[in-house]
């Protein structure tokens, strides 16, 4: 039995996290570590595990591997601790809010001799692995431009305050576009634009809201990213992952989100998407409890969050210099 | 009042039956090619023209039609305003920012109105667009996306293949979201682009823009004639309490051929409306020759156009913003 434990609940992704590890065969969730005890003692009642108060106690306990989903500041030093306590770590994107805090966490984890993973589940999306495959097989050749967009509601809260967030949704929405590609292109990003500013949220935050990035990538390839939290509340879904490839033999697009029933419901006024595609957190999760049971670093690993990490600071820099920066 | 028609590719054929519409008669068709004049020419008992420079002087034209290739229409511009005559000319107004105030000097100095088809001024769903955006309906608006294009325009030999002569898609494309952006938000204030611009192995052009306003609006625009087929307009709008949005593939009409003269089927969309958009922008032009109203788009909003393109040009060569 591989055993796994969590650690804070403030990023509502560690909801589908706790589902997917109590939904897999050998793995079992032992315990949950929050700095909220409310939250955390609700969540362990949700999710049948204990529920550990003090943090040192928790990582004494008889763990293989941890999951943060922490506020983004706050994963260094927990990634540190578990670290040092030699335990296998799977860390919520953005790794880190900057790129000496990501160095800092790789470093640790490699020196503990630990296996780092950061959670880019949309790499186990199936509708973004069918356009990798697309991409592989040759037939579209040889790719020039790239359009995506990660468009997202507000998620407010604490990703809404810059000291624990670090940033708006140019630091929550970047990560993901850039991940995907250095993926499915297996290349660099080189340069970065961007423009980003509040465009939305005036009245209720003071983090940016979008951005919208022109970025270059080894051997000139041109992308245009869109990071944003502009979808309105009455939108009929959370978002989207988007992109466009414009290739030699043609022109390819992928919108990894859109395996839906449209409902429309008249208590809710207005219409909704139901997702019925495969949930991607169930492919990121079975490969970071492969990785602790094997020993090993998680297919996406802390240096795909480093390098991520880096082209959103890269974007940030852009925005206040007004020029494209090298990444 | 006699319209002469210079140009009879697409657009100067589109324009003679607007013209005609409006209830003018088309008198002059001129074309660098004698057989493109005398066809355009021939369901109006027009004279057909080999050199434009005829059939601008003649004496029975009121109205000088430019619909020949950009970098030409500075020179028939020019040619019409000495020549008294009242101007329509297409988009991009001219090849460069040069030749567009040369030209705004011309008609200025002859005393005749000149004006240029930034059709999408004019379209229903952009109308729509902006109605939305201006009744508060989302909000305050912060950011705006556009999206135009489909297949490389022209045959092999088309001037739109050469992109010191149209510019790709960015200066001949774009442009129409490049001014309707100016339009509605205001002046820009600095201007992004990538472009491909490519030649080989396959002729193919894809521009993408991020534009910031200085009203702080920021703007993503995506110009493509990379597809394989088809063309598809997209725009969305967001703001402080809601978005809009449009595509028009998304449309009333569609109809897919189980074969088609050239090479593969596609679906093409269709959007009927009673009054066409290039037909409203003729009744604005001649309300405003009449004297009746002035025009929603001006020589100047044109120029201010070919100036932002040009900008994101720059920036593609510099891979930096250009401020404007
Ligand atoms: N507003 C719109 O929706 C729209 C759409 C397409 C094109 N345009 C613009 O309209 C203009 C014409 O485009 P088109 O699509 O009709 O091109 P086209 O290639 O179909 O037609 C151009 C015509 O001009 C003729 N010609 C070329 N050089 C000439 C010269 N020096 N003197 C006289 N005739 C000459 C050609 O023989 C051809 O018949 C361009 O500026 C283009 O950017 C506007």
């Amino acid at each position: 039995m591989t055993k796994i434990g969590i650690m804070s609940f403030a990023h509502m992704h560690a909801h589908s996290y706790a589902e997917c590890l109590n939904r897999l065969p050998g793995v079992e969730l032992v315990a949950i570590w929050d700095d909220d005890a409310k939250r955390g003692r609700k969540m362990a009642k949700e999710f049948g595990a204990p529920f550990v108060k003090d943090r040192d106690k928790f990582l004494a306990r008889e763990l293989d591997g941890v999951i943060i989903t922490a506020e983004n500041v706050k994963h260094r030093a927990l990634v540190e601790a578990a670290a040092a306590a030699g335990l296998w770590i799977l860390c919520e994107k953005p790794l880190a809010t900057t790129v000496k805090d990501a160095k800092a966490m790789v470093k640790a984890c490699k020196k503990a001799k630990i296996g780092l993973g950061t959670a880019f589940p949309c790499r186990y999306s199936l509708p973004l692995m069918t356009a990798k495959d697309m991409l592989d097989s040759g037939a579209y050749g040889e790719v020039y431009s790239v359009a995506c967009t990660n468009h997202g509601q507000s998620p407010g809260g604490w990703f809404a305050d810059e000291a624990l967030s670090g940033g708006g949704a140019t630091m929550d929405h970047t990560v993901h576009g850039v991940d995907l590609l250095r993926w499915m292109l297996g290349k660099e990003f080189t340069q970065v634009y961007c423009e980003l500013g509040n465009q939305f949220h005036k009245e209720t935050m003071k983090t940016d809201d979008l951005g919208s990035m022109n970025m270059e990538m080894e051997g000139g390839i041109q992308v245009s990213h869109i990071a944003s939290w502009s979808r309105p509340q009455s939108f009929p879904t959370w978002g989207d992952v988007t992109m466009e490839f414009i290739c030699e033999n043609g022109v390819l697009n992928v919108d990894a989100f859109n395996q839906k029933v449209i409902v429309y419901n008249d208590k809710t006024k207005h219409a909704g998407w139901a997702a019925w595609g495969d949930n991607p957190d169930l492919g990121l999760i079975l490969d970071f409890v492969s990785a602790v049971r094997d020993k090993r670093d998680p297919v996406i690993s802390g240096i795909d969050g480093l390098r991520a990490t880096e082209v959103t600071a890269a974007a940030y820099k852009s925005s206040k210099t007004k020029k494209a920066v090298k990444v | 009042m006699n319209v002469a028609i210079i140009g009879c590719g697409g657009m100067g054929r589109l324009h003679a039956e607007m013209a005609a519409n409006c209830g003018l008669r088309v008198v002059a068709c001129a074309d660098a090619v004698r057989k493109a004049a005398m066809s355009a020419a021939a369901p109006y008992r027009a004279k057909a023209f080999e050199n434009p420079m005829g059939a601008i002087k003649s004496k029975e034209v009121d109205i000088v039609v430019i619909t020949t290739p950009t970098p030409t229409h500075e020179k028939y511009v020019l040619a019409a305003a000495k020549a008294g005559k009242h101007i329509f000319c297409e988009k991009p107004f001219g090849r460069s920012s040069l030749e567009c105030k040369r030209s705004i000097a011309a008609a200025k100095k002859a005393d005749v109105k000149l004006f240029v088809g930034h059709v999408v001024r004019y379209f229903h769903e952009f109308e729509a667009i902006k109605a939305q955006i201006e009744s508060g309906a989302i909000g305050e608006a912060g950011w705006v996306k556009l999206y135009r294009g489909g297949i490389y325009p022209g045959n092999a030999k088309s001037w739109f293949r050469d992109y010191a002569q149209s510019g790709g898609v960015t200066f001949d494309c774009m442009i129409h979201d490049l001014d309707w952006v100016r339009y509605v938000f205001g002046e820009p204030k600095r201007i992004f682009c990538q472009a491909l611009l490519r030649k080989t192995p396959t002729q193919l052009d894809y521009s993408q823009v991020t534009m910031r306003m200085k009203n702080d609006v920021i703007a993503t625009i995506i110009g493509t004639w990379a597809h394989p087929s088809g063309f598809r307009v997209k725009v969305e709008a967001c703001g402080s309490k809601g978005m809009v949005q449009f595509d028009s593939s998304d449309a009333p009409v569609s109809g897919e051929a189980r074969k088609t003269a050239s090479g593969p089927t596609m679906i093409v969309p269709m959007s009927p409306v009673a009054v066409s958009p290039y037909q409203r922008e003729w009744e604005d032009f001649l309300g405003w020759v009449e004297g009746r109203s002035v025009p929603r788009v001006t020589a100047q909003d044109a120029l201010r156009a070919v100036q932002m393109a040009e900008a994101a040009l720059q920036s593609a060569e510099k891979r930096q913003p250009v401020k404007l």
